[in-house]
C-alpha cells in the first residue's frame, strides 16, 4: 500500500482491563481511500482499539499517529474534532430530546442568534444532514423515541457525518439495521472511500465484510493476526484466522427435514397488538419446531415475539398455550408455562448490566435452586457454573459484572438464563445479533440440540441466511400481517424471500 | 487491578466509619468515647440502624422512600397512646407494629400500582404524617408512658442494653438471611437494577415491593418500640431527621440509593453507626444545629458523588 495514504497508525498499542489483556502490542495501519474491515471473535479487541482511536478511553501503553502526528485524544469530542467519527455498537443517542438536538448535541452554539438557540435553524440543518445520508423520511423535529431503533442508528450516522469526518468508524452497527439501513450505511462508506477518506468497519458478518471492504484485519485475543487485501479474501481462511483452528463446514443445521410433530403448542389467534404493529395475525407453532420469523423493519415481527410472551398488550385475539389450554396473560404466566424470551434489546431488557453473571443467570431460575424457602449459595453456584460451562462464557469469575463482557458473552448469559430453566418454548428475537461466528455456530448447535429434545423455538431474525439455515418453517411478515410461508428446503433462496418481504 | 479496586471499594464504608470515629475522638479529645457518651451513641444508633436495615430492601428494589421520619414518629406516637391507654407493653408493641405495617403497606401499594414517582408521594406523605401527629396530639407536645393507666415496667441500663441488642441483632440476622439466603434478595437486586429485565424474567414486582415495605415496617416498629421503652415518652417532632439520616446511612454504608445489584444489608448497620457518630460528634464540638445540617449535606453530596463517579467510569465498552 502507498504509505502516503497512511492516515492512522498504532505502534505497540496495549490495553489492559485488570488482568484481562484486551490489546497486546498491536501495530495497525489504516489508509485513505480504503474501507478496512476489522474482524475477530467477541473480546478480540476490535471495539477496544477503535474506541481508543476515537478518544473514548485511553490506551495502557503504546503510541498512535493520526495524519503523521502523535494522536492521544482524551475524549470522544476531541477525537471527533480531529476528524474521527464513530458510530457505536450500543445506544449512542440521548433520550427525551428531538432528533435535531441529538444530531447537534454539544454544538448548539452554532445556532445561537442574539443569545437564543434558533430551533428552526437547527431542525433545518439536521434535516439537511439526514437528507445527505438518504434518510429523507425521518423528520428532524420529532423526538428520538418516535422512531425505531434502526432509524435511531441512522440518526447517529447523520450526526457523525454532519461533522464531516476524515475517518469513519462503524462499530457493529449493521446488526441493528435491516436491508434499507444497511444499504444507506454502505453507500456512505463507499462515498467516503471515493472522497479519499478512510473507513474502519467492524462487523461479525463475514459475507458483509467481504463484499464491502477493500482490506481486512483479523484480530484474535487482542493480537493482530493478519492483514488481507481483497484478492486474498477467502471465508474459510478468515474464519481459521479468527478462531485459530479449522472451523469445518458445519454452521447451520445440516438436515433439510422440515417435518415436525402435529402437536400444536402455541396458538396465536387473530391478534392485534397494542402498538398496532401486528394486525389480525394468526399462527400455530408445533412441538419440536424451529419457526423462523422474518420481514423488514416495522413489519411487526419483534412485536410478535413480545405478544407471544405476554410482554405486549393485545387489543383483540388471544395467545393460547395449547398443552395447558391457558391463555397467556403476561410474561410471568408465560414463564410458568415453560416459556422463555430473549429480547432483541439485550442491554436494556434482557440483562441487569450492573449485576454479576451469577445474579443474572440465577434470576430466571430461582425456583430451580431453592431448598424450601432458602437459596443455598453452593447450589446456586453449581447451577450458574453449569450454564457458564455449557455455553463457554468467557469470564474471570461468575461474580464478574456483565457490563464488562463482550457482546457475544453477554448474549450467552441471556441464553444461560433460559437454558438453565430448561424451557419448552423459547422465543429468540435476533439471538445472534452482534455475535461472532464462533459463538454463532455454538448457538446454532444449541438451538438444533434443543429441537432434537422436542423443544419449540421461535426464531425472529433480520438475517435471512440464518432463518433459511435453521428454520423448519419460515413466516414472513409485512405490515403486521402474514405475507408468506416457506417450508424448509435445500432449494429455498434469499431471493424468493426478499420478493415476498417487499 | 479492577478486582482489587472492587475489594477495596467493599471496605470503603468500614474505612469511613473508622475515619469518622478517629477524627471525632481526636477533635473531642476522647470525650466521644467516654462511658455516657458511648451509651447515648449506641441508643441513637439502634433506632437509625433498625430503620436503615429495613430500608435496604425498599431502596434496594428502586423505591425512593423519603417518609421514614414521619412514619417513625406516627408509629411511636400511636404506640405510646396505646401503651398509656392499656398499661401493657404487649399492646404498645402491637400498636407500633400495626401502625408501621399499615403505613408501609400503603407506601408499598403506591409504589406497586400508582404511576407517580414514589419520592414525591413519600415527601407528601411525610408532611401529612407530621401534620396528623400534631392533630392527634392536640395541645400536648410530649406524651409520657408514666401517665399510663397501669404502670408500664421500666428497665435499667443493663436491661435496656439487652433489649436493644436482641432487637437489633435479631432483626439484622433475619434480614441477612432474607436478603442473602432466600430468593427475595436476588429479586430485590434485579428489580432495582432493571425493572424491564425483572418483568421479562417473570419476577412479580408487586410482591417484591410489598414484602420490602413490610420488612421496612417491622424495622420502624422495632425502632419506635425500643425508643418508647428507653425514653418513656415521645414528642411530636420525634424522628424528624430520620428520613435524611437513613438515606445518608445507606450511602455511607456503601449502597446506591437507586438500589440494584450493589444493595447490601450491611449498609444499613455500618451506615447507621457512621451517621450517628457524625451527628453526635458534630454536636459535641459545640456546633450550632444549623451548621451541623450544612455539614451533613456536604458529606452526603460528597459520598454520593464519589459513589456515582466509580460506576460511571466503569461503563466503558470493550
Amino acid at each position: 500500500m502507498n504509505e502516503d495514504k497512511l492516515i492512522i497508525e498504532t505502534r505497540q498499542l496495549c490495553k489492559n482491563f485488570g488482568p484481562t489483556i484486551a490489546l497486546n502490542h498491536v501495530d495497525l495501519k489504516i489508509y485513505r481511500g480504503q474501507i478496512t474491515g476489522l474482524i475477530g471473535e467477541n473480546g478480540s479487541g476490535k471495539s477496544t482499539i477503535t474506541s481508543i482511536l476515537a478518544g473514548m478511553q485511553p490506551a495502557s501503553s503504546g503510541e498512535m499517529f493520526f495524519k503523521g502526528k502523535p494522536h492521544k485524544p482524551s475524549t470522544m469530542i476531541e477525537g471527533a474534532a480531529l476528524g474521527i467519527g464513530m458510530i457505536v455498537q450500543e445506544q449512542g443517542y440521548v433520550s427525551g430530546i428531538s432528533i435535531a438536538q441529538n444530531i447537534f448535541l454539544g454544538e448548539e452554539g452554532r445556532f445561537r442568534r442574539h443569545g437564543i438557540i434558533s430551533r428552526s435553524a437547527m431542525v433545518k440543518a439536521a434535516q439537511e444532514a439526514l437528507n445527505n445520508i438518504g434518510c429523507n423520511d425521518i423528520d428532524a423535529s420529532w423526538y428520538i423515541e418516535q422512531i425505531d431503533l434502526q432509524d435511531r442508528k441512522l440518526v447517529e450516522l447523520a450526526r457523525v457525518m454532519a461533522s464531516n469526518p476524515e475517518v469513519l468508524v462503524v462499530d457493529e452497527t449493521t446488526t441493528a439495521l435491516s436491508q434499507r439501513g444497511r444499504s444507506i450505511i454502505y453507500d456512505i462508506m463507499r462515498r467516503m472511500r471515493d472522497e479519499d477518506k478512510a473507513v474502519i468497519f467492524i462487523s461479525h458478518d463475514l459475507d458483509e465484510l467481504m463484499e464491502v471492504c477493500d482490506r481486512m484485519v483479523v484480530l484474535r485475543d487482542g493480537n493482530l493476526i493478519t492483514d488481507l487485501d481483497k484478492p486474498e479474501f477467502e471465508p474459510n481462511l478468515i474464519k481459521r484466522h479468527m478462531v485459530g483452528r479449522d472451523m469445518g463446514e458445519k454452521y447451520y443445521r445440516e438436515d433439510y427435514d422440515g417435518t415436525v410433530s402435529d402437536e400444536v403448542v402455541l396458538d396465536v389467534d387473530n391478534v392485534t397488538s397494542g402498538s398496532g404493529l401486528l394486525i389480525n395475525f394468526s399462527m400455530q407453532v408445533h412441538k419440536g419446531e424451529i419457526l423462523g420469523i422474518g420481514g423488514l423493519s416495522h413489519c411487526g415481527m419483534h412485536e410478535l415475539g413480545k405478544v407471544v410472551f405476554g410482554e405486549e398488550k393485545i387489543l383483540t385475539g388471544s395467545v393460547t398455550h395449547v398443552p395447558s389450554g391457558q391463555k397467556i396473560r403476561d410474561a410471568r404466566h408465560a414463564i410458568k408455562l415453560g416459556m422463555g424470551y430473549v429480547s432483541k434489546d439485550r442491554d436494556h431488557e434482557a440483562l441487569v448490566l450492573s449485576a454479576s453473571i451469577r445474579d443474572n443467570i440465577s434470576s430466571a431460575g430461582l425456583d430451580k435452586i431453592n431448598d424450601g424457602p432458602f437459596i443455598l449459595p453452593n447450589k446456586e453456584k453449581a447451577y450458574v457454573n453449569q450454564q457458564v460451562q455449557t455455553l463457554s462464557i468467557k469470564c474471570a469469575s461468575i461474580n464478574q459484572n456483565v457490563q464488562y463482557l463482550s457482546g457475544g458473552n453477554k448474549q450467552k448469559v441471556v441464553f444461560g438464563k433460559w437454558i438453565g430453566r430448561d424451557c419448552d418454548i423459547l422465543i429468540l428475537d435476533c439471538p445472534t445479533r452482534g455475535v461472532d461466528v464462533g459463538v454463532k455456530a455454538a448457538m446454532y448447535a444449541l438451538i438444533d440440540d434443543m429441537k432434537r429434545q422436542g423443544k419449540t423455538i421461535i426464531m425472529i431474525s433480520e438475517e435471512l441466511a440464518e432463518l433459511i439455515g435453521m428454520a423448519d418453517r419460515l413466516l414472513i411478515l409485512k405490515d403486521g400481517s402474514l405475507a408468506g410461508e416457506f417450508q424448509r428446503s435445500r432449494q429455498l433462496t434469499e431471493h424468493e424471500i426478499i420478493e415476498c418481504m417487499i | 487491578m479492577k478486582k482489587s479496586w472492587e475489594t477495596i471499594r467493599n471496605y470503603f464504608p468500614i474505612f469511613g466509619f473508622v475515619i469518622v470515629v478517629v477524627f471525632f475522638s481526636i477533635a473531642t479529645k476522647g470525650a466521644i468515647l467516654s462511658g455516657t457518651s458511648l451509651q447515648s451513641l449506641l441508643n441513637q444508633a439502634i433506632a437509625t440502624a433498625l430503620v436503615s436495615i429495613g430500608s435496604v430492601f425498599v431502596f434496594g428494589c428502586g423505591c425512593f422512600d423519603m417518609s421514614m421520619g414521619g412514619t417513625l414518629c406516627m408509629t411511636a406516637v400511636l404506640g405510646g397512646y396505646a401503651g398509656i391507654a392499656s398499661g401493657s407493653i404487649f399492646v404498645m408493641a402491637l400498636a407500633c407494629l400495626a401502625t408501621a405495617l399499615v403505613l408501609s403497606l400503603l407506601k408499598g401499594l403506591f409504589a406497586a400500582y400508582v404511576e407517580v414517582p414514589l419520592f414525591i408521594v413519600t415527601i407528601v406523605l411525610g408532611f401529612v404524617l407530621s401534620a396528623l401527629v400534631l392533630v392527634i396530639m392536640g395541645t400536648e407536645t410530649t406524651i409520657l408512658l408514666n401517665d399510663a393507666v397501669k404502670p408500664i415496667p421500666s428497665f435499667n441500663f443493663t436491661q435496656m442494653s439487652a433489649i436493644n441488642i436482641v432487637a437489633l441483632a435479631g432483626f439484622f440476622i433475619v434480614c441477612v438471611i432474607l436478603f442473602n439466603f432466600t430468593a427475595l434478595g436476588r429479586k430485590v437486586k434485579i428489580l432495582g437494577g432493571n425493572p424491564v429485565t425483572a418483568r421479562q424474567t417473570g419476577l412479580n414486582s408487586v410482591n417484591i415491593k410489598l414484602i420490602s415495605f413490610i420488612i421496612s415496617g417491622v424495622g420502624v416498629a422495632l425502632a419506635a418500640l425500643v425508643a418508647l421503652l428507653r425514653i418513656r415518652s415521645v414528642g411530636s417532632t420525634y424522628g424528624a431527621d430520620m428520613g435524611t439520616d437513613v438515606m445518608i446511612a445507606l450511602v455511607l454504608g456503601g449502597m446506591p440509593l437507586t438500589g440494584g445489584p450493589r444493595t447490601r444489608i450491611s449498609a444499613g448497620i455500618i451506615g447507621a453507626l457512621t451517621i450517628t457518630v457524625l451527628n453526635s460528634g458534630l454536636s459535641m464540638l459545640g456546633l450550632d444545629l444549623a451548621i451541623i445540617q450544612i455539614f451533613r449535606a456536604v458529606i452526603y453530596l460528597a459520598v454520593v458523588y464519589v459513589a456515582s463517579m466509580t460506576y460511571r467510569t466503569n461503563l466503558l465498552p470493550r
